[in-house]
């Protein structure tokens, strides 16, 4: 289970962006800082897959990046199975797979030596790195291309790499930011079939997108972040009743104009 | 870190730039530059051995003596055309014109003008901008030769004996009695060049894959994934860094063990008396002192060139920011080659400048080896504290994620 609770996280403006300031000021700026994620909080249980929406701008690619430990809160926690991320990060890493759509791989290494370098920077034993890759790459069949380089690979056989890489030392957790944002259909297949896979495990998953068809075929639960607030955090049940019809689209029109009401 | 490591070297080593850029180049650059060297000193020599000008001279009858030897000078020939010179500005325009390379006017007799207590005055029209200046100094020679004669003559009809001619003309005389042998004259003459050469290789040994490590890993999107992975920031930095700093070194080695080679090979085959002076007295102990020399400041561009590429959002910020690194690189070794400064223990603090001082010192074959001791422990002390700053940079949310 991972828990997120009062999540606040501010940025200092650059000097460019202070100097070209105009009049439609966004309401989380001030003199120095951009506060891009003022008050966030959800909840995503073992086995449940959490969709986060919001427009873009809305803060949800910094809530992913601290909940991954590669930003820190600046107010908050985050809590994995009990562990406290935020105070423990090397902790959190051990037990957050991430991925997103424009995370890359080492061009000049094959698919095998990208996967088998982070199942071995996460600490694995080699014999637990072999057995690992050869499970992942039967299970997203890829075997016909882990010796190529990444840099010949198309999107799709790069996204699957990706994905193994994400889930080689087998997370607590899977973070997925738009992944996939950019991909064709049957790329996008495997990225959904493999969010659903997680799901049959047991792996809480939380992954942002924009694309509501998938929340509606994937995610058990929704969190929905505008202008860095949480406007909404409940079963997508309880997201299609605030839309008052089957149609996501009205239901998150619905909240984010409630929120700007608000 | 040991992981990291393993890594960047094998990409590194498949990325065929990088390799150009740390192994082909310092292999290159030394054959290169002493075949240039052969090249451009054979030709000089050959040019001005074999290169005749045409002459013409006016007035030529008042100094016949000297008249002859232009004349049979193996540089000179004189005009044979139809054209017909009578005054100095016939001889600036026949030049001018490319009709001849070089006029001489003599204007009187110049055995007379010394009967009459008066210095005669003679002029040399030729084109001064031109890469052929030696024609005026070989004239004067000339010119001189023919002075001297009439001046000894004279001064032998006054009684005056050439012995007592030298000490009225030289009164004092100055002998130098040089305490340099020629390894430290030539040395001191091509020793800063050196540091000159291989310093820069050094930096770009470190540079080139650095951008690849840091820039190139933000702009690829893989820096994200190495931070999520738990290995703490100071053993990825310590990973990325001694990944360049074996670049670096890889550079510094193929260069030294390139200069010794070639230098060999050079003093071996080729009839370069400088290089040959210069380095005949270089043993494989001088070499390796300069090889430990350039180890910390492979250390130190590392650990900048990393901050540096860190820092950068993009490869190509990467590269401009890496430009004024190497232009301020220079600039300490430019110090290192200007005249009075000297390896002292005040500049062997001074970072890049003291290390080309010190490699200057070791053609020269007068290294103070306490001051090398010293070198070493303030190059090592500031690499350390950039690669600190490195770490820390490493660390800081808003230079990763800018």
């Amino acid at each position: 289970m991972i828990e997120v609770a009062g999540l606040k996280k501010k940025f200092k403006l650059t000097k460019d962006h202070k100097k070209n300031k105009t009049d439609n000021v966004d309401p989380r700026e001030d003199k120095e800082f951009f506060h891009s994620v003022r008050d966030v909080s959800f909840q995503c249980n073992k086995g449940e897959v959490l969709g986060l929406l919001g427009p873009n701008g809305a803060g949800k690619t910094t809530t992913l990046r601290m909940i991954s430990t590669a930003l820190k809160p600046d107010e908050g926690s985050i809590t994995i199975s009990g562990h406290d991320i935020v105070k423990k990060p090397l902790v959190g890493r051990k037990s957050i797979g991430f991925l997103s759509g424009s995370t890359g791989l080492y061009g000049r290494l094959t698919v095998k030596e990208n996967v088998e370098y982070f199942a071995r920077l996460h600490g694995m034993s080699k014999k637990a790195v072999a057995a690992r890759c050869d499970e992942l790459f039967t299970l997203l069949d890829m075997h016909s291309f882990i010796d190529k380089r990444a840099e010949n690979l198309s999107t799709g056989m790069k996204q699957k790499a990706n994905i193994a890489r994400a889930v080689v030392h087998h997370p607590d957790v899977v973070i997925l930011d738009e992944p996939t944002t950019g991909l064709d259909i049957m790329t996008t297949q495997t990225v959904i079939n493999f969010i659903r896979g997680l799901k049959e495990q047991g792996t809480p998953v939380i992954f942002s997108t924009h694309h509501l068809d998938e929340v509606a075929l994937l995610c058990d639960r929704v969190a929905v972040i505008n202008q860095g607030i949480s406007c909404f955090d409940g079963t997508l049940d309880e997201f299609k009743q605030t839309g008052q019809s089957e149609e996501l689209n009205q239901a998150f029109m619905n909240i984010l104009t409630e929120s700007r009401n608000v | 870190m040991f992981e990291v490591f393993k890594k960047e070297l094998k990409e590194l080593l498949r990325d065929r730039k990088t390799l150009i850029f740390v192994v082909a180049l310092p292999v290159a650059i030394f054959p290169l530059l002493f075949a240039v060297m052969a090249f451009i000193s054979s030709q000089a020599a050959l040019e001005a051995e074999q290169e005749v000008h045409t002459y013409a001279i006016i007035n030529g009858n008042y100094a016949q003596d000297f008249t002859d030897k232009v004349f049979y000078h193996k540089s000179f020939a004189l005009y044979k055309g139809d054209e017909t010179f009578n005054t100095v500005e016939d001889l600036t325009k026949a030049v001018k014109a490319g009709t001849i390379d070089m006029g001489i006017y003599l204007p009187s007799d110049a055995k007379q003008t010394l009967d009459d207590a008066k210095q005669s005055e003679w002029q040399v029209v030729y084109n001064d901008a031109k890469a052929i200046n030696f024609l005026f100094d070989r004239v004067k020679e000339l010119a001189k030769e023919y002075g001297d004669t009439l001046r000894t003559n004279k001064l032998l009809s006054f009684g005056v004996s050439e012995e007592q001619q030298a000490a009225i003309i030289e009164p004092i005389k100055v002998v130098k009695v040089d305490t340099a042998d020629k390894r430290e004259n030539l040395g001191e003459k091509i020793g800063g060049f050196i540091p000159y050469l291989l310093i820069p290789l050094v930096l770009m040994g470190a540079t080139y894959p650095a951008i690849d490590l840091g820039a190139g890993e933000k702009e690829r999107g893989t820096l994200e994934t190495l931070l999520l992975t738990p290995i703490t920031r100071t053993q990825l930095v310590l990973g990325k860094f001694v990944t360049l700093l074996a670049s670096s070194i890889a550079t510094t080695t193929i260069t030294v063990l390139s200069m010794g080679v070639w230098i060999s090979v050079a003093i071996a085959f080729v009839d370069l008396a400088v290089v040959k002076n210069a380095f005949s007295s270089l043993t494989v102990l001088d070499l390796g002192l300069i090889f430990v020399l350039l180890l910390p400041i492979a250390a130190i561009f590392s650990s900048l060139a990393l901050a540096i590429s860190i820092y950068a959002r993009t490869f190509k910020e990467a590269q401009n920011y890496m430009a004024p690194l190497s232009m301020g690189v220079i600039f300490p070794i430019m110090v290192a080659l200007m005249p009075n400064v000297e390896l002292t223990s005040k500049t062997a603090f001074i970072p890049v400048t003291n290390v080309a001082l010190a490699i200057k010192e070791i053609i020269k074959g007068t290294v103070d080896y306490t001051l090398v001791g010293l070198i070493f422990l303030a190059t090592v002390i500031v690499a350390g504290a950039l690669l600190a700053f490195c770490v820390k940079w490493f660390n800081k949310e808003d230079v990763l994620f800018r």
